[in-house]
């Protein structure tokens, strides 16, 4: 499904480059659960923003369901987040004079699709996350794990194929984080893929697949059970 | 580009913060509002000069004499120069050929009495070609005739305002009036626009030379230049100039003492000074309009800074470039807008408010005409499309990861 092969990626300095991916190989298959771990300047937001396409690479091959993603225009990439890809940032990024209902129906408006259709399928969604009670409220109005549902069913709501998820559960308490996992597990579990960049054990651990970054290298890559290790309160994988 | 959804989000973002925009429009209604005074005060100022004309033809051309300001040929200054209907008859049977001529006396202030009404009215003689030389729309009656002049008649024409005042309901025509004392029956009334016309009453030139002057002087010659262009009748001003300088014996930059004025010239004049007037108007209040526009095009661009972060959320959830563009640019139009047609019908508001207030003898009417009103929401419209376009390309080129950083 997803395929990175040799990804190379810097960012300009004043005088010369930061490399931060240095030849990422990554296989990525459907229905996969996937978390991306490393600590703070491993590459591992750049990484998700490049299987997002919401960022370029440098050098090196990116095949998502088959087709090249190299030297994409701005607009065929659009065409191809809203085709295959839904996005849940650790901020929410829901945009604050829009109720929950709306949030959730924007993408469709960029779909060109009907108000009643739109209004339909977002309320569908917000029911699944059990939101349908706060469809008309404003971000403003809702908790943290309720604007994350909210921002999970703005994600879904065009079907994609691909859930990119940084930090998720960054901004939540560790009750809500895993409500918020387990909407997730729900997701993939409906052949979904989930890819997750998260720097905690536990939610890394309720994934299926863990790679851990280091310097923009891939140095761990398996099973959540043997790449994470069990935390004092006895969090491990699922 | 125009649904439903485009428009809530403008209004949304428009109302977001009212106060900014508040002030954003009030910079281009100001300037619009500032546009059409002045548009309005241009038009007043030149009705006022259009109207001192209403009471001549645009052909027609003045003689005037008054006294000799410089030597010459042995005479000394300040001589009074008189023309008399000898200078009438050389000038327009032997000098020029125009198509009609006509002498004109005037006593302001004459005491007019119908029946018990009484009031004082300036009482002009002139002939009959003299209704070609002033626009005199007849309400009533005749106007004056070859005979009338050659019997030196005792009749007169009276204007609107000598109706007014002194007739009440009664018929004027063929009712007696007495003019300074001498009895003389109206044979005709007319109403005319002009600043002085409808206090006028006109009598047979030859009348008032022989009942009120007793002399063959003419206060005034008019010749009119028919359908001469300018430069024709240029020529017949020097030719009439060059005859009764010659005659009278007046130096030829004598200006005070005998004066041609060709009404075709001073309109032409006047037309320039119009035409530069109002490109001066157009000029100052489009730099106003332009001030507002900045200020329009700076408050977008404040806008799309602080939503760098939801156009680039708004780029990876789907939206187009072209849908960001048109909705920045729409919201600029739609302030300009607004804004500009509230200041719009405030500037003609105020102009149809002052408007009876603000009649001068050079100063009437301050409207604002349907093209420049059109013009003016157009200059806007281009004015917000321009000011929206600049932050609407800049926030385009915004790349939603770059935007998803500023987090």
């Amino acid at each position: 499904m997803l395929a990175l092969r040799r990804i190379e990626k810097s960012y300009p300095l004043a005088g010369g480059s930061l490399p931060v991916l240095k030849g990422i190989d990554l296989d990525i298959e459907q229905g996969e659960m996937v978390a991306i771990m490393g600590s703070s300047g491993s590459g591992k937001s750049t990484l998700l923003n490049v299987l997002g396409l919401l960022d370029g690479f440098d050098g090196g091959g990116y095949d998502l369901d088959g087709v090249d993603m190299a030297g994409l225009s701005e607009k065929q990439a659009a065409r191809y987040r809203s085709q295959f890809l839904g996005f849940v940032f650790q901020s929410f990024n829901l945009i604050a004079f829009k109720t929950a209902l709306e949030n959730v129906a924007l993408p469709l408006f960029y779909q060109k699709v009907s108000r009643r259709e739109r209004q339909k399928r977002a309320m569908e969604m917000l029911g699944k996350m059990g939101m349908d009670d706060r469809s008309h409220h404003l971000p403003s109005e809702l908790s943290g794990g309720q604007k994350q549902r909210v921002a999970i069913a703005r994600a879904l709501i065009t079907s994609p194929r691909v859930i990119l998820a940084d930090e998720p559960t960054g901004a939540l308490d560790s009750t809500t984080s895993s409500e918020v996992m387990e909407v997730l597990r729900e997701v993939n579990a409906s052949g979904i893929t989930v890819i997750i960049v998260t720097h905690e054990s536990d939610i890394a651990a309720k994934c299926d697949r863990v790679i851990r970054l280091r310097d923009g290298v891939i140095i761990e890559d398996g099973l959540s059970s043997e790449v994470v290790e069990p935390t004092a309160n006895g969090a491990g994988p699922v | 580009m125009l649904n439903r959804e485009t428009w809530i989000e403008i209004a949304h973002t428009v109302t977001a913060n009212p106060l900014r925009t508040a002030l954003t429009g009030l910079s281009v209604g100001l300037g619009i509002f500032i546009l059409v005074v002045m548009q309005g005060l241009g038009f007043g100022l030149q009705n006022g000069v259009q109207q001192d004309f209403a009471d001549e033809a645009k052909n027609s051309i003045w003689v005037r004499t008054g006294r000799t300001t410089l030597p010459y040929r042995g005479r000394q200054p300040n001589r009074k120069v008189q023309l008399r209907n000898g200078d009438e008859v050389r000038v327009t049977q032997e000098v020029v050929e125009v198509p009609e001529w006509s002498g004109r006396n005037m006593k302001w202030g004459s005491f007019v009495q119908y029946k018990n009404e009484q009031g004082y009215y300036p009482v002009v003689g002139v002939e009959p070609d003299f209704k070609g030389l002033e626009i005199l729309p007849m309400a009533g009656g005749r106007w004056l005739h070859v005979d009338d002049l050659a019997r030196e008649s005792k009749v007169c024409i009276v204007g609107g305002d000598v109706i007014d005042g002194i007739f009440d309901d009664d018929e004027p025509v063929g009712a007696f009036v007495n003019l300074n004392g001498i009895t003389f029956r109206v044979i005709g009334h007319f109403s005319k626009e002009g600043r002085w016309g409808n206090r006028m009453i006109y009598v047979p030139l030859s009348t008032m030379q022989r009942l009120f002057d007793g002399t063959d002087k003419l206060d005034q010659l008019i010749l009119s230049a028919g359908e001469s262009d300018l430069e024709e009748s240029q020529s017949l001003v020097e030719t009439v100039d060059a005859d009764l300088r010659l005659v009278h014996g007046i130096h030829p930059n004598d200006q005070r003492a005998l004066r041609v004025r060709d009404n075709q010239e001073e309109w032409a004049m006047f037309d320039r000074i119009f035409k530069g007037i109002r490109l001066f108007i157009w000029v100052i209040g489009g730099f106003t309009l332009l001030a507002g526009a900045i200020g329009v095009a700076n408050i977008m661009a404040i806008v799309v800074k602080e939503r760098t972060v939801e156009i680039g959320l708004r780029k990876a959830l789907g939206a187009s470039s072209g849908g960001i563009l048109s909705a920045i640019v729409l919201e600029a139009v739609l302030i300009t807008l607004i804004s500009g047609a509230i200041g719009l019908m405030a500037g003609v508001g105020a102009l149809s408010f002052a408007a009876p207030f603000a009649q001068h003898d050079y100063f009437t009417n301050p409207e604002v005409n349907l093209r420049v009103t059109l013009v003016s929401l157009l200059v806007l419209v281009l004015a917000g499309a321009l000011s929206g376009l600049i932050p609407a390309l800049r926030a385009v080129r915004v790349k939603p990861i770059e935007a998803l950083r500023e987090l």
